[in-house]
């Protein structure tokens, strides 16, 4: 047996956690108490697991496999994964990855000899505004910890230091060349933030111990719950947030309060948070949970109450550890105070909730691909209908809400509709945390009322561009996988239909901004090696279309381009979008034919120059492959070396 | 809402019930819509989105998947429009995008999904330039299957099969995006017992038959439609032969037997059929050794014979063993000929005359089904007594997976093993080998408890056991029992079931007795139903192959029934009732002075027959192989197979269904069954005058009223049930008793025996791909028990009674309960009747083999 007593009874813990029968719910937990005890996740250990949970060891082997977080063999001490998706590519996530190779000796992909440092690109982590920025995992304890703001050779040296000192998970709070306690005396805090005054989402953010209830609660926090559930019906409370017109802050921006109106009478009913921030340039969530927890949790607690659920689950993302675990303690300290569990501020209410960790799959945060991924399946995203208010968590009625959306229900709860609809416009109502990042000079997350002109939020709050000899070229309005507008579109309202009507979508209000400096090409490659890496393999056109998009891109880039590809290109995400099983489709191909349609100037000069008689590539001949009579009773036939991923992908992921 | 939806789809009305899917609806009106992921028999996952047609909708015409979307009333649906036809190339360029297109050496060419709609509905150019994605190619993912995933499209169906019919997900997605494979866990392959359904349902050639690998070109193939010959539920199946040879068999869909889904024993264990072991000529014995000789000389010697030991002995000096395994005609046609030409009624098969069987079996495998589309079961609640379906009859296991849970059926199993089924929380009964008419009794007494009304008589009958008996002597919980009893007298419709573990010998008619007052008690009679294990168990009764009924289950002694088979075959027929299967070998030498065995193979199952043979005047052996009985005879005639004749064959719910000839070898001169009794009884002076075998046929439709009207042509390829109740025996109460149980001291274990699907007989140990697969000539014990005994798995023990005793290798399984030891029937080299004498339970020591002690004392 591989799994001692200890982790077995760990792993029995983690299945007691969820309701009784969904016990293969506790399999990424009980994963990640795997990886945490053998470095990486042993196919014996796998098999164990499987006992445990009365499951086919394929069925394990198969969750594995899809999730990035879970690896099948050791990784390092300490494994580093750096971000280079766009945001980070913009300012410089090739230097950091250069310099970290520098340092370490080794090639991104490699480990160190010592088996100290493993090192991998990584897609978005989550900290655009911080970017470039790396991801360390220390693997006898599982833990993750951020370090961000690495724009030069010696940031890399100091963190490396940190790393080599020992101490560096003493805590996991993010860690900056300058919030370094040791070495210059204060913390990092909270990133930079800003906006409106007041501000009401971030409003608690920047102040000391924000985290805790005390402070949650001594600047009027928890009382509008109490109040509610006091004083109100869950029935009124549905028709307050339909009225206030909150959209979701996810990305599709569909009304919550109507959402919550498709619920199915059958009980029991569950809550189900969404905290895989995910969508490249999207950094708020993470905001939230780490240094206002309680902000989420008190609107957990309305929210679940005006749905009369009595389990709500938070899934977050699994990269976000330190987020993880100030919402685990703001979970114990609000339990402790009566505010969860049962008769909740001494009412008949009873409230649960579990904090669910991802572990790293893009698709996860598609509602039905989270459910099925909280169920302990591979993420693959499921067919609508019957969609989740009807059959959803366990095939029970199910809401699922973005981290924000929930937030921003407290609010109107304490505050009131009427007020609520004082911002924003009346289709787009509230306010909203921008999240901007890229080629600005203080980018960061700004909390302003829907409408405000895309101008202002770049050059007033984020300050212009990052460099001033170089124009603003493009900007991506709601995260990666939005049509890109262009410097003419600076005007637009950051608000749903006037997004909309400039061609492109609000969606998580993920602001990314390109200079001039930035090629076109290189930022269309990155999307779609992002969009291939994240595509679950589920449908044909996106598991197909968006590494055939990569390879060509890559080809263009590397200058082997024809001016056909780019007819090509356009016809294959005329097939991908639309035609795939979930939204990812779309999300994959947008940015793509927006930048064609937009920079195709850009596309045409770099293969004029780098390919100008047009050459087209090799066209690789297959091997001759022999006929296998099958005869032995082997399992593997090792004849044909499995192949693994292309070395195309992985040679040129990193820029100069 | 109305039951049938109307719809236009292309322009065209067409109605059909609610719930169909669009895909289907199409289907209806014969318009093809391509699919890759769809398939009818599984759930809809719209993932390879070739099913993309345009569907009109508030906002205008949507592409929707027609594989996921239910018709609706007057639901407009377009599948030729240019936005469609656009869709269909596009996809299936992704699909080709990285497929090897490998199909000159692909063995799905031919008859390939992929290159159909490839040529239909594809592009017809590809513009991708860049290098193609390698994955592995041929690789096993079980014994008898092979992967290749670069040719799969990710199309999930052999997944959803195992997970929605196996209820095994051991075939997996791993990876994800592009990477995204199908595959097993690193080293625990496929061994759902019908994972080789997998093979039929792949659309591409991604996973292939290993056994049939690169034996043809699907266009080269002839196809038969036929029924497999390896267990009674008879599923319907296709023979493809090339050049006199059969290459590949496959699943042929009939809603009444075996929906599409076929084992893997049945699909891969065909190599015997061509086998070079196959016997091709008579044998005759000559100064002690078998000599090959020409028919005339054979057939001759064996009539010369048996006349003279009858003239010298009598004809009870006769005996003949026909068998399960064979057709009907062969059948038929040896109890004729032992009656008639003979005249002694000396004829049986194995697990014929002492099994206490229930003519007509299942009344319908159709009421346990719960197809894709379709109602739920008809009986809502199954008791398996006795049966173990995972290993004996497959595709019942797989129909009542299916019934426990998608269809809302309930399971109850009384198993001295705890076999694979139990998993699905039914009541469980345990017991102990020998105690079941202890259970029985103990059932119907809590079945009674339940019952509401007057209680019947049998009451008293039943009243003695109580729950220490239950606990004590059948070890098993009282408390299941009641639950048991409780779930049977509340359900509106239970199917019973019991098989020839349970009904052999005394205990067997005592479990007909017990069950028989159960089923009248829960009002379950007409569905308490006994199932024989051989192709064609229920055919070998129903035709006469017993020592005490003739065809049709007339008694030997019924006068009027004799005088009528007389007038059809002339002459008298014999009176007296028979020896059975067990009285003749246990004779042979004595009383017994010839036998005539078709197509059995005693001489493996007990060392005591395998000399008893050796002393007779007279063996004649028809069979394909020079078995371990054939060894021994005088005269050896080769028979011809399932394969090679047409035959009629009755399965397990009375489906009498056809076996046509499909392959030849045409350097042999074994000849058909028929035809060789035909001549024996020519030389011993009776002209039977059948022309071929349709003729044997048709004479059992006239001369056996049960199987009247069942002719080869009114048979068609999927079968006729004939109707059971004239020969059910009207129900009567009749006490239990229970017989004394061997001492159960803590030395000695229970022996439990039974069936194991992959036992190594000459049908499934030809097949050289499945020798791994073997269960292998082992005793099975709890690895308590192993630990107790100082041994562990593979190390050799002695299984000894008073009768015998046997060396065997130690296999450990939980299933096994303590204190017993689980050695299955018909393992080569572990003839477990040695410790049997007749079908009473028998207790056995176990003791590891001593010189491996001593060596390790040694050491």
């Amino acid at each position: 047996m591989m799994l001692s007593e200890a982790v077995r009874a760990e792993i029995r813990s983690w299945m007691d956690l969820y309701p009784a029968g969904r016990q293969r719910s506790a399999i990424l937990p009980a994963l990640y108490v795997i990886q945490r005890e053998f470095g990486y996740c042993p196919v014996e250990a796998q098999n164990e697991l499987a006992e445990m949970l009365d499951l086919e060891p394929a069925e394990v082997g198969a969750v594995v496999g899809f999730y990035n977080m879970f690896h099948e063999e050791p990784k390092g001490e300490y494994h580093i994964e750096v971000c280079t998706n766009v945001p980070c590519m913009l300012r410089g996530a090739g230097k950091c990855m250069h310099h970290l190779e520098e340092k370490l000796g080794i090639h991104h992909g490699e480990k160190t000899a010592d088996g100290k440092y493993a090192l991998d690109h990584m897609e978005c982590l989550g900290s655009c505004g911080t970017a470039p920025m790396v991801s360390v995992t220390e693997q006898k304890t599982g833990k993750i910890r951020y370090f961000e703001e690495l724009d030069s050779a010696e940031d890399v040296a100091a963190m490396l230091q940190v790393l080599e000192s020992g101490n560096a998970f003493v805590t996991t709070e993010r860690w900056t060349p300058e919030g370094d306690p040791e070495r210059t005396g204060k913390a990092a805090g909270p990133y930079r933030f800003g906006g409106m005054e007041p501000r009401y989402l971030l409003g608690q953010v920047g102040k000391a111990d924000s985290h805790t209830l005390a402070v949650y609660e001594r600047d009027g926090g928890y009382a509008t719950a109490k109040r509610v559930l006091h004083e109100m019906e869950p029935a009124a409370v549905v028709e307050q947030v339909k009225a206030s017109g909150i959209r979701g802050r996810g990305g599709a921006g569909f009304p919550t309060g109507m959402k919550w109106g498709f619920l199915a009478p059958a009980f029991p009913r569950y809550l189900v948070v969404n905290a895989d921030e995910s969508e490249p340039g999207t950094f708020k969530d993470r905001m939230i949970m780490e240094y206002d927890p309680h902000q989420l949790i008190e609107g957990i607690i309305l929210s679940a109450f005006a749905i009369q659920a009595e389990t709500a689950f938070i899934y977050i993302r699994g990269e976000y550890y330190f987020a993880y675990t100030r919402l685990v303690d703001a979970i114990k300290e609000a339990k402790a105070k009566g505010y969860l569990g049962k008769g909740i501020f001494g009412t008949e209410k009873n409230l649960e909730i579990i904090v669910h960790r991802g572990a790293g799959a893009y698709e996860c945060g598609e509602e039905t691909a989270l459910l099925t991924s909280l169920e302990g399946y591979r993420g693959h995203p499921r067919m609508k209908p019957p969609f989740p208010a009807v059959e959803g968590l366990y095939a029970k009625p199910t809401i699922v809400n973005n981290v924000e959306s929930i937030c921003n229900v407290t609010h109107v709860m304490r505050y009131g509709v009427e007020w609520y609809r004082t911002f924003g416009t009346e289709k787009s109502p509230g306010m909203r945390i921008f999240c901007l990042s890229g080629n600005v000079k203080r980018p960061g997350l700004y909390e302003l009322p829907h409408a405000v002109p895309l101008r202002e939020l770049i050059y007033t709050y984020g300050g212009g561009p990052e460099d001033d000899r170089a124009a603003i070229k493009a900007v991506v309005p709601g995260g990666l996988s939005m049509k890109l507008l262009t410097a003419e579109q600076l005007d637009t309202p950051l608000d749903y239909e006037a997004v909309q009507a400039a061609g492109s979508l609000l969606g998580s209000a993920g602001v990314i901004v390109i200079d001039e400096r930035a090629s076109m090409i290189e930022v269309a490659r990155r999307t779609l090696s992002f969009y291939r890496e994240e595509s679950c393999g589920k449908c044909t056109p996106c598991r197909e279309g968006t590494g055939w998009l990569e390879e060509i891109l890559l080809r263009i880039e590397r200058g082997g381009g024809r001016v056909k590809d780019l007819e090509i290109m356009e016809h294959i995400t005329r097939f991908i979008a639309g035609k795939s099983f979930c939204p990812f489709g779309d999300a994959a191909v947008w940015g793509l034919q927006s930048n064609l349609a937009k920079f195709r100037n850009e596309f045409i000069r770099h293969i004029e120059q780098t390919n100008p008689e047009e050459i087209g590539p090799i066209i690789p001949i297959r091997p001759i492959y022999r006929p296998d009579a099958g005869s032995a009773s082997v399992l593997r036939d090792s004849t044909v070396v499995p192949v693994g991923e292309s070395p195309l992908n992985r040679d040129h992921v990193i820029g100069d | 809402m109305s039951d049938q939806v109307t719809l236009t789809i292309d322009g065209r009305q067409v109605t059909v019930p609610a719930g169909t899917l669009v895909v289907d609806a199409a289907a209806a009106l014969r318009i093809e819509i391509p699919v890759f992921c769809s398939h009818p028999k599984l759930d809809p996952v719209a993932c390879c989105r070739m099913c993309l047609v345009e569907i009109e909708g508030p906002r205008g015409p949507m592409l929707q998947t027609a594989c996921s979307v239910p018709v609706r009333e007057g639901m407009v649906v377009r599948t030729d429009t240019e936005q469609v036809k656009a869709t269909q190339e596009a996809n299936l360029a992704f699909i080709l995008l990285n497929h090897p297109l490998d199909c000159p050496i692909c063995d799905k060419g031919g008859e390939c999904p992929l290159q159909d709609q490839t040529m239909r509905f594809g592009p017809g150019i590809s513009q991708l330039v860049e290098p193609k994605r390698r994955k592995q190619k041929h690789y096993l993912i079980s014994d008898t299957i092979v992967l290749d995933q670069e040719r799969c499209v990710v199309c999930w169906r052999c997944i959803r099969y195992l997970e929605e019919w196996e209820d095994k997900p051991q075939l997996g997605l791993f990876e994800r995006g592009g990477e995204t494979i199908i595959d097993i866990q690193d080293g625990k392959p496929v061994d759902a017992k019908t994972g080789g359904n997998i093979i039929d349902i792949c659309p591409v050639g991604a996973l292939t038959n290993r056994v049939a690998r690169f034996a043809f070109r699907p266009w080269e193939i002839e196809r038969t439609p036929s029924i497999c010959n390896h267990c009674s539920i008879g599923c319907n199946v296709r023979l493809d032969s090339r050049t006199h040879k059969l290459r590949r068999i496959i699943g042929r869909e009939n809603m009444a037997v075996n929906d599409q889904w076929i084992c893997d024993k049945g699909r891969f264990a065909h190599a015997w059929v061509n086998h070079e072991e196959r016997l091709t000529t008579p044998l005759l014995r000559k100064n002690g050794q078998l000599v090959p000789a020409t028919w005339g000389e054979a057939v001759q010697y064996v009539a010369d014979r048996l006349r003279a030991v009858k003239q010298q002995h009598g004809a009870d000096a006769v005996g003949g063993i026909g068998s399960a395994k064979l057709s009907n005609e062969a059948n038929y046609l040896l109890q004729r000929f032992m009656r008639q030409v003979v005249g002694t009624n000396n004829i049986d098969h194995r697990d014929g005359g002492a099994v206490a069987a229930l003519p007509g079996g299942i009344p319908a495998l159709a009421d346990v089904m719960k197809p894709q589309y379709g109602p739920n079961p008809k009986v809502d609640t199954i008791f398996l007594f006795g049966v173990d379906p995972s290993e004996e009859l497959p595709i019942l296991d797989l129909h009542l997976k299916r019934a426990v849970r998608r269809g809302g059926a309930k399971l109850i199993i009384a198993h001295p093993r705890q076999v694979e089924l139990t998993r699905y929380n039914g009541p469980y009964l345990r017991y102990r080998p020998g105690s079941e008419a202890t259970l029985l009794n103990g059932l119907t007494k809590y079945a009674l408890a339940a019952t509401e009304g007057d209680k019947p008589k049998v009451e008293q009958m039943v009243g003695d056991v109580t729950d220490a008996h239950l606990a004590d002597l059948c070890g098993v919980d009282p408390d299941a029992v009641q639950a048991a009893a409780t779930l049977l007298a509340t359900s509106k419709s239970a199917l019973i079931v019991y098989g020839p573990m349970a009904a052999r010998g005394e205990t067997g008619q005592a479990v007909l007795n017990g069950l028989t007052n159960l089923a009248m008690v829960t009002g379950h009679y007409e569905r308490l139903a006994y199932v024989g294990l051989e192709a064609n168990s229920h055919g070998a009764r129903d035709l006469g192959v017993l020592p005490t009924h003739l065809p049709g289950y007339a008694a030997v002694e019924d006068a009027e029934a004799r005088s009528r088979f007389a007038a059809k075959w002339g002459g008298d027929l014999p009176t007296r009732p028979g020896l059975s299967y067990k009285a003749m070998l246990d004779a042979a030498g004595s009383a017994i002075k010839a036998l005539y065995i078709m197509g059995a193979n005693p001489a493996s199952e007990r060392p005591v027959w395998a000399e008893n043979l050796e002393k007779l005047d007279l063996l004649v052996v028809q069979e394909l192989f020079l078995t371990e009985t054939a060894a021994k005879a005088h005269v050896v005639l080769p028979a011809l197979s399932w394969a090679e004749v047409d035959g009629t064959f009755t399965n397990l719910e009375r489906r009498v269904q056809r076996a046509p000839r499909a392959v030849r070898d045409p350097h042999s001169k074994a000849a058909p069954d028929w035809m060789i009794l035909d001549h024996l009884a020519s030389r011993l002076g009776s002209r039977w005058g059948y022309a071929d075998e349709h003729a044997v046929t048709r004479d059992i439709s006239e001369s056996v009223p049960l199987y009247a009207g069942l002719t080869w042509e009114a048979l068609g390829d999927q079968g006729l049930q004939y109707d059971a109740a004239p020969v059910r025996p009207r129900p009567a109460y009749r006490k239990v008793v229970q017989a004394p149980l061997p001492a159960a001291d803590s030395a000695s274990f229970a022996l439990v025996t039974g069936t194991v699907l992959y036992d190594g007989g000459d049908l499934f140990r030809l097949t050289r791909q499945m020798a791994n697969m073997a269960f292998g000539a082992t005793a099975v014990l709890h690895p308590a028990d192993a630990e107790k005994l100082g041994v562990e798995a593979g190390d050799p023990v002695v299984v000894s009674n008073a009768h015998g005793e046997l060396t065997l290798q130690v296999k450990l399984d939980v299933q096994v309960p303590p204190g017993a030891v689980w050695i299955p029937e018909s393992l080569p080299g572990a003839p477990v009747g040695a410790l049997l004498n007749g079908s009473d339970a028998a207790a056995v020591s176990v003791r590891p083999v001593v010189e491996r002690q001593a060596a390790l004392a040694a050491d």
